[in-house]
Formats: C-alpha cells, structure tokens, sequence
C-alpha cells in the first residue's frame, strides 16, 4: 500500500492497531507498517501514544518486562469509529466525484 | 547513546514512557534518522509540558542545570580551555618576550585566521562557558500556591562554577582588550 494516501496522523494509525488488540510499542510499529505501509520513529509512536494515554484513549496494562502493552479504551474505540467515519464520507465523495 | 537521547525529554515524561522508549530503541536500533525522530519527539515534549505549566497546570521549574553543577562547570572549562590556552601563551610569547614560543604561536594564529571558524569559536568561547558555567546557579520555578501562580527564584553559590565564571569572564575581557588594541593599530594614526 502507498504510504501516502494514508493522513499524516500517528494518533490515528496506533488507535487502529490498537483496535486490533493489545500491543507493546515495538508490535504496534510493526503492525502501522503492515497495513499501512507507514514507518514510524520510535519518538513519534510514544508522542502520540502518551497523548492518545492523556485524553483517555489508550490505557497502559501491567507492564512485561520493560515492555508494556496498551489496550484501546471504549472513548478511544468511539473516537476512531467517529473519526473513520468521517475519513469514510471523504472518500465516498472523492470516489464519486473522480467516477464522473 | 539512548540514555543521552533520552535526557533530552522532560523527566516526568521520561520517568513514565523512558524505560518503554529505550528498549524499543534497543529494539529498532539506532540510526541517524532515528535519533533525529526522538530528538523532535523530546522538543516536542518539551514544548507540550511548558504549555501546560503556563496553562496553569503544576509546578514549572526552569533549571537545567541545576541537578549538575559540575557537570556544567566541568564542561565550561572543556569549552574554555582552547582559548584560555591562546590568550595565556600569547602573552607569555608577545607580552613578557618569550621569544621561543612566538613561531608556533604565530603558525598558529596562521591556522585560525584562515579558518574564520576557528577564531569565532575561540572568540565565542569565554562567553559560552561563562554562561555554562553560573547557569547552575539560577533556578526559576513558577508554582500553583492556592490557586495563584507564584514566581520563585533559587540562587545559590558554588566555588567551582564561581571560579570558571570569573576564569571566563577574564578571558574574556583580555580577549576582548587584545581585538580592541588589534583593531586600534590597523586603524593607525
């Protein structure tokens, strides 16, 4: 997949991997470029990631180790369905208006 | 490596994801555009944590240096001993007449004029550690007190930052002396 026509958004891209399940920092970059083809800087994911922890959109869980994984929260699970949703109508209307 | 990178973040960020970040950068490894990336995240929480102090949010400590003042004193003699080195071997060979000194002293003020990046170093140098050197010795914290932004200022004083300061500081005049008589001469009469 083309890294660029997802949005500029680590937020966004970690609330989907997240919606996935659990993760720890290191599965959740993966994950990011799995299925979006975007690499992101371990500084980017824990700045977005302790922003996403501060509005309560992502909870930390027991730590592993060092590691701990992050679990989205029902606010997070609400906010990216708002928010895909919204991407959603963008693409329809760009789709539809391309086709003609 | 890490562990420098990760003093650039504000310690209560750095206490809470700090273990987190270094063992995915254990993980990722640590190339160039990496650093670059946590470097921008650090200023990034740097700018985030005084936003909120300012938006009334804890207490705001303006202080870098203070937890290491020798450290930052130490460090100002390393910034200032190039040209502490010139200046005093300049006199020594022009001033009190030693004359043995004067053909490597002049090859290299030789090297310095051609590398115009040199002399600004050496000329910024005293002014630089003099700052480094007495930045431990101030400390501003802004501080909620029932409900009011209070402004405290912390002034303490170290005999090893006081030195160096002072140390720099006459450096620095000398120095300053010597561009001035230069310039004074070039002028003529």
């Amino acid at each position: 997949m083309d890294a660029r026509s997802w949005p500029n958004d680590p937020g966004l891209l970690l609330l989907i991997s997240l919606a996935g399940g659990p993760k720890h920092g290191h599965a959740m970059l993966l994950d990011v470029q799995r299925f979006a083809g975007v690499r992101l800087g371990p500084g980017t994911l824990y700045g977005a990631l302790s922003r996403l922890e501060e509005l309560g959109e992502v909870e930390a869980m027991p730590a592993e180790g060092r590691r701990r994984p992050y679990r989205l929260t029902d606010a997070g699970r609400r906010t990216l369905a708002g928010r895909l949703e919204g991407l959603r109508r963008a693409v329809d209307v760009g789709l539809e208006r391309v086709a003609t | 490596m890490i562990r420098l990178l990760l003093r650039l973040y504000p310690a209560a960020w750095r206490r809470r994801y700090g273990d987190e970040l270094a063992q995915l950068l254990a993980a990722t490894g640590l190339s160039p555009a990496t650093a670059w990336d946590v470097a921008r995240g650090a200023l990034r929480e740097r700018g985030r944590a005084v936003r909120r102090h300012l938006q009334g949010e804890g207490t705001m400590v303006l202080g870098p240096a203070w937890r290491h003042p020798t450290a930052w004193a130490l460090a100002a003699l390393v910034v200032l001993a190039p040209t502490m080195g010139v200046v005093f071997v300049s006199i020594v060979a022009y001033q009190l007449g030693a004359t043995a000194l004067q053909p490597p002293m002049d090859a290299m003020l030789g090297v310095v004029d051609r590398w115009r990046v040199l002399d600004l170093a050496l000329v910024a140098a005293p002014a630089l550690a003099l700052l480094a050197a007495a930045a431990p010795l101030l400390r501003v914290e802004l501080r909620d007190r029932d409900g009011t932004r209070e402004l405290a200022l912390g002034v303490r004083l170290r005999a090893l930052n006081l030195l160096i300061a002072v140390l720099a500081l006459g450096v620095g005049v000398l120095l300053a002396g010597h561009i001035l008589v230069e310039s004074v001469l070039q002028l003529g009469p």
